[in-house]
């Protein structure tokens, strides 16, 4: 026995190595990280003036040689430089020949719920077990310390909506979120700000797993296997919430459907016989059904559309389009019900009876009937490219001006936060990007970027790979 | 499926197409009259009025391209027609070369991966290749010209990859790209491992990639020994000789051996790249390109020593983790160190803005014009090894030619029309569909994902 002793601890270093190595690789990551924030300022209190650049202050107009000041984290001056005064102690930046707008807002990512998309260990999308999950909260999930938001936000990209995954109706409850800040707390601005409704092929429980018209793993089909069965599963469900609802108002009247209801599909109405314990499940959707906040419906063909609009319309919603991509037939219904639309992927591909060009179209088609729309870019891989789905969106006929409010000011009005976000006005929270050109062509590149006034460290994991395998000297690399 | 159902599967497939056609006819009564239908191009077309971007020699302000007989006849701020040449005027607009996907699985349905084997050599995209898949339609609305239909990365050797002119309305044999070379498609790392490593089969990991692909590689030059002795026999006028059985696998992977196939390589990481090159040594056969090759930018000076290419994304990341080190400086550093960089799509939807995607190239690592417009033209263009026939605006090489509205180098950028050979297949004035040559049958809706991710990932799930 002893004299295996030696060997023993030999293989206990040997297996402990790689742990320890990984250690030593962790603490120099988190020194990395610790150097790269010791060189960045470390907050926001002295004021920056961005002075010279062109200004597109998205709510009153582009200013060609323009000033804008600011301090603790607010916007406190914008206006021609001849006029706007500069504070003595503010740090100057040179903009002459830059264009300044404030930071983008992206209305649907999956940020922070994946990483690394082919490892489920690293993603927190969607629970797939029922495809009623509105007591799902993404801010339960949120990784701030994700890789990928530095790469997103030095694009320009300073605000997203956080959203599950789409393969449940209601899958849970959005977050909005700034992409910056110490912690998960400081970047969420808004922890359950609206609740996704998904009705659609991909939310039919038919088996063959994701892509094969189902959410389904593993083959199973399962009610809610067809559209009837997805809309009178939510309807049932709507109605399950306003008696709970009821219930939790008035204790004493026990009806003696709560338990009916809970049976015949609602799965979320377990209330006892009292009527007033808890069901999280119910609560989550009360502020909903009461129209505190926005329901966000998404739908890709016109039928699918009217379908869910009419269920919206019966229970009150406040509603929020999403997508629409395949509703060229009902846009002028569309802008009859006065809602805003999140417009895309404008890259979805048209039917085998669509023109080319009549996805691309949509958002100009939209917009030329007045409804207020905004971009997303929806696929982690490709968020920090938002802006050029409003670039190609011009092409095929969305106004210039449109398009850069589809990005700013419209997503700001249509979260609710308007007096803080969406454009270069004084009171605003200091989110602006300072680039080399038009914010939406593919060309540019984004020179500064400020959240809450703090400037950015224009780097991530892919400019430290970049710079260690010799890149750092490419033209338009670093300052 | 069962036999049982097949009959009622034949029916559903019928009832579709005639939904289609009932479709294509209620949604385009605009379609356009099919006259040109038939006629074949005009033998003089004179593009004129626009800025011409050459790719090989530079921009023309105001210059004009000499069509004759399908190929370009002149080039210049001015060149000398016949007085009949149909003129077609792009003043204000902007003249290139057809942009040209080096890797593509467009118009294949779902028969991208035979995912039954690691070794598939035998099977030929052509048989696969759907002529009527809207997706080409797409493709050609974003300027898109040839495209190298590959076999998916399920499989260590996959399959042999067809070249096609996007003729999109012509018959299937009519879209072939006519005698281009032949290119196989090689695949590593994570894709073969999951697809067979989920089943418990071998390869499932890297060393067992490499090896399966050496044993194949070795299979072949014993197929060749014995066919070698036979020869040799015969040449003897030996009188017994029997010659070796025929096999196709066999054949195929020979036909590496004796650098008859461009061989394209699916893989993302540095270590693959320098694994391939020293089996392709052992083996004797050239690697023409790495295809994905995400981690060119670390071993960028070894690859280009050997004159291998790349296709490659502008700035895809991170869906997995032998993508994880992509960085969207890739193409330019690789070109910088001497490697010939194409960008390509893999995807029925980027396909469709390759434009876009070259474009990047410029902000991510400062390429010129001329080096942006390259990747998606003539880079691409010798990945196929089709580059004495395509790929620039030059005399001699075919006419197959993009005019677009705006400098295709932006995110505004519209296609207006499209020539190959020398005669318009698109033309986006034009109402319904803007195509030339369609006839308002219906186009097939095959809904396969037409990425080597997607379509493996559903093969495995």
């Amino acid at each position: 026995m002893r004299r295996y002793t030696l060997p023993l601890t030999i293989l206990c270093v040997l297996l402990a190595l790689p742990i320890l190595a990984q250690t030593s690789r962790k603490t120099d990551s988190k020194r990395a990280t610790q150097m790269q924030m010791a060189n960045a300022p470390q907050d926001n209190t002295q004021p920056v003036a961005i002075r010279g650049g062109k200004l597109l202050t998205i709510t009153h107009g582009v200013i060609d040689n323009g000033t804008v000041v600011m301090e603790n984290g607010k916007i406190t001056a914008v206006g021609p430089s001849a006029s706007v005064k500069i504070p003595g102690n503010a740090r100057v930046i040179d903009a002459n020949g830059m264009t300044v707008y404030p930071g983008l807002i992206d209305s649907e990512t999956n940020m922070g719920l994946i990483e690394v998309e082919a490892d489920q260990m690293t993603t927190d999308l969607v629970e797939i077990s029922d495809e009623i999950m509105p007591h799902m909260h993404v801010a339960d999930a949120f990784h701030a310390e994700s890789e990928r938001i530095p790469v997103v936000r030095v694009n320009g990209i300073t605000n997203v909506i956080v959203a599950p995954g789409s393969a449940d109706t209601l899958p849970g409850q959005s977050a909005f979120a700034q992409l910056d800040g110490r912690d998960r707390d400081e970047m969420l601005m808004i922890k359950d700000i609206a609740l996704p409704l998904n009705f659609g092929p991909e939310q039919r429980r038919r088996g063959g797993g994701p892509g094969a018209g189902g959410g389904g793993r593993g083959g199973e089909t399962r009610y809610p296997s067809t559209r009837m069965g997805l809309a009178a599963q939510l309807r049932q469900t709507f109605l399950d919430a306003q008696d709970y609802a009821q219930r939790q108002a008035n204790p004493q009247s026990s009806s003696a459907d709560g338990q009916e209801s809970a049976r015949s599909g609602g799965r979320g109405g377990r209330n006892g016989a009292g009527g007033n314990k808890r069901d999280l499940k119910l609560e989550a959707l009360l502020p909903y059904l009461q129209g505190k906040k926005p329901v966000v419906v998404a739908a890709h063909d016109s039928a699918d559309i009217e379908t869910v609009m009419n269920l919206a319309k019966e229970f009150n919603l406040k509603v929020i389009l999403n997508h629409v991509t395949h509703s060229q037939e009902i846009l002028d219904e569309i802008a009859s019900w006065k809602v805003p639309v999140i417009v895309g992927p404008i890259y979805d591909a048209p039917r085998p009876n669509e023109r080319y060009d009549s996805v691309y179209s949509l958002p100009g088609e939209l917009a030329k009937r007045g409804v207020k729309i905004a971009f997303a870019s929806y696929r982690v891989e490709h968020n920090r490219n938002l802006p050029y789905a409003a670039g190609y969106a011009v092409a095929f006929g969305l106004p210039y001006e449109e398009a850069l409010k589809a990005l700013t000011i419209n997503p700001a009005e249509m979260w609710g936060v308007a007096d803080q976000l969406g454009s270069l006005d004084v009171g605003k929270t200091a989110n602006v990007v300072v680039a080399n050109g038009d914010p939406l062509d593919v060309k540019t590149d984004v020179k500064e970027v400020f959240i809450r006034g703090r400037q950015i460290p224009m780097e991530n994991r892919q400019t430290r790979l970049r710079d260690q395998y010799g890149g750092s000297n490419l033209p338009g690399v670093g300052k | 499926m069962s036999d049982a159902l097949l009959p009622r599967r034949g029916l559903a497939i019928a009832a579709i197409l005639l939904l289609s056609v009932a479709c294509v006819l209620a949604q385009n009564p605009a379609a356009p009259p099919q006259s040109s239908a038939n006629s074949g191009p005009a033998n003089d077309v004179v593009i004129k009025g626009g800025t011409v971007l050459t790719v090989t020699h530079g921009k023309i302000e105001n210059g004009s391209v000499y069509i004759h007989n399908g190929k370009i006849a002149a080039v210049g701020a001015t060149v000398n027609a016949p007085a009949n040449a149909q003129v077609i005027d792009a003043t204000g607009k902007f003249v290139m070369p057809g942009i040209i996907d080096s890797h593509s699985h467009l118009a294949l349905d779902s028969d991208v991966n035979e995912a039954t084997s690691p070794v598939t050599p035998a099977m030929k995209m052509i048989d696969a290749f759907e002529n009527t898949a809207k997706g080409l339609y797409h493709a050609l609305a974003g300027g898109v010209t040839s495209l190298l239909l590959l076999h998916g990365s399920a499989n260590m050797i996959g399959g042999e990859a067809v070249v096609i002119k996007n003729k999109f309305g012509l018959s299937r044999d009519q879209m072939l790209f006519p005698n281009a070379p032949r290119s196989i498609k090689f695949a590593s790392g994570e894709n073969p491992k999951r697809v067979y490593g989920s089943r418990n089969q071998l390869p499932s990991t890297r060393m067992g990639n490499f090896e399966v692909q050496r044993a194949a590689l070795q299979e072949a030059k014993d197929y060749m020994r014995e066919w070698d002795d036979y020869n040799a026999k015969v040449q003897r006028g030996e009188k017994d000789a029997r010659p070796p059985k025929k096999d196709l696998k066999l054949e195929q992977l020979a036909d590496i051996l004796r650098g008859k196939l461009l061989v394209q390589i699916h893989c993302y990481r540095a270590d693959e790249f320098l694994t391939e090159m020293a089996i392709a040594k052992e083996f004797g056969y050239k690697v023409r390109a790495f295809h994905h090759a995400l981690e060119m930018y670390k071993v960028a000076d070894k690859v280009a020593a050997e004159g291998v290419g790349i296709a490659t994304f502008a700035d895809w990341w991170g869906y997995k983790y032998e993508a994880w080190d992509a960085i969207p400086w890739n193409a330019v550093m690789s070109m910088r160190k001497g490697v010939k960089v194409a960008i390509k799509s893999d995807s029925n939807d980027y396909v469709r803005r390759l434009n876009q995607e070259a474009a990047k190239t410029m902000r991510y690592g400062g390429a010129t014009e001329e080096e942006a417009l390259k990747m998606i033209t003539l880079n691409a263009a010798w990945i196929i090894g089709v580059d004495d026939r395509v790929g620039s605006l030059d005399v001699g090489k075919d006419a197959d030619i993009t005019i677009w509205d705006k400098h295709p180098l932006s995110s505004y950028a519209r296609v207006e029309k499209v020539l190959i050979d020398g005669d318009v297949y698109f033309d986006s004035s034009l109402p319904g569909y803007g195509l030339t040559k369609w006839k308002n049958a219906p186009m097939s809706d095959s809904q396969g994902e037409g990425d080597d991710e997607g379509v493996v990932a559903e093969e495995v799930r």
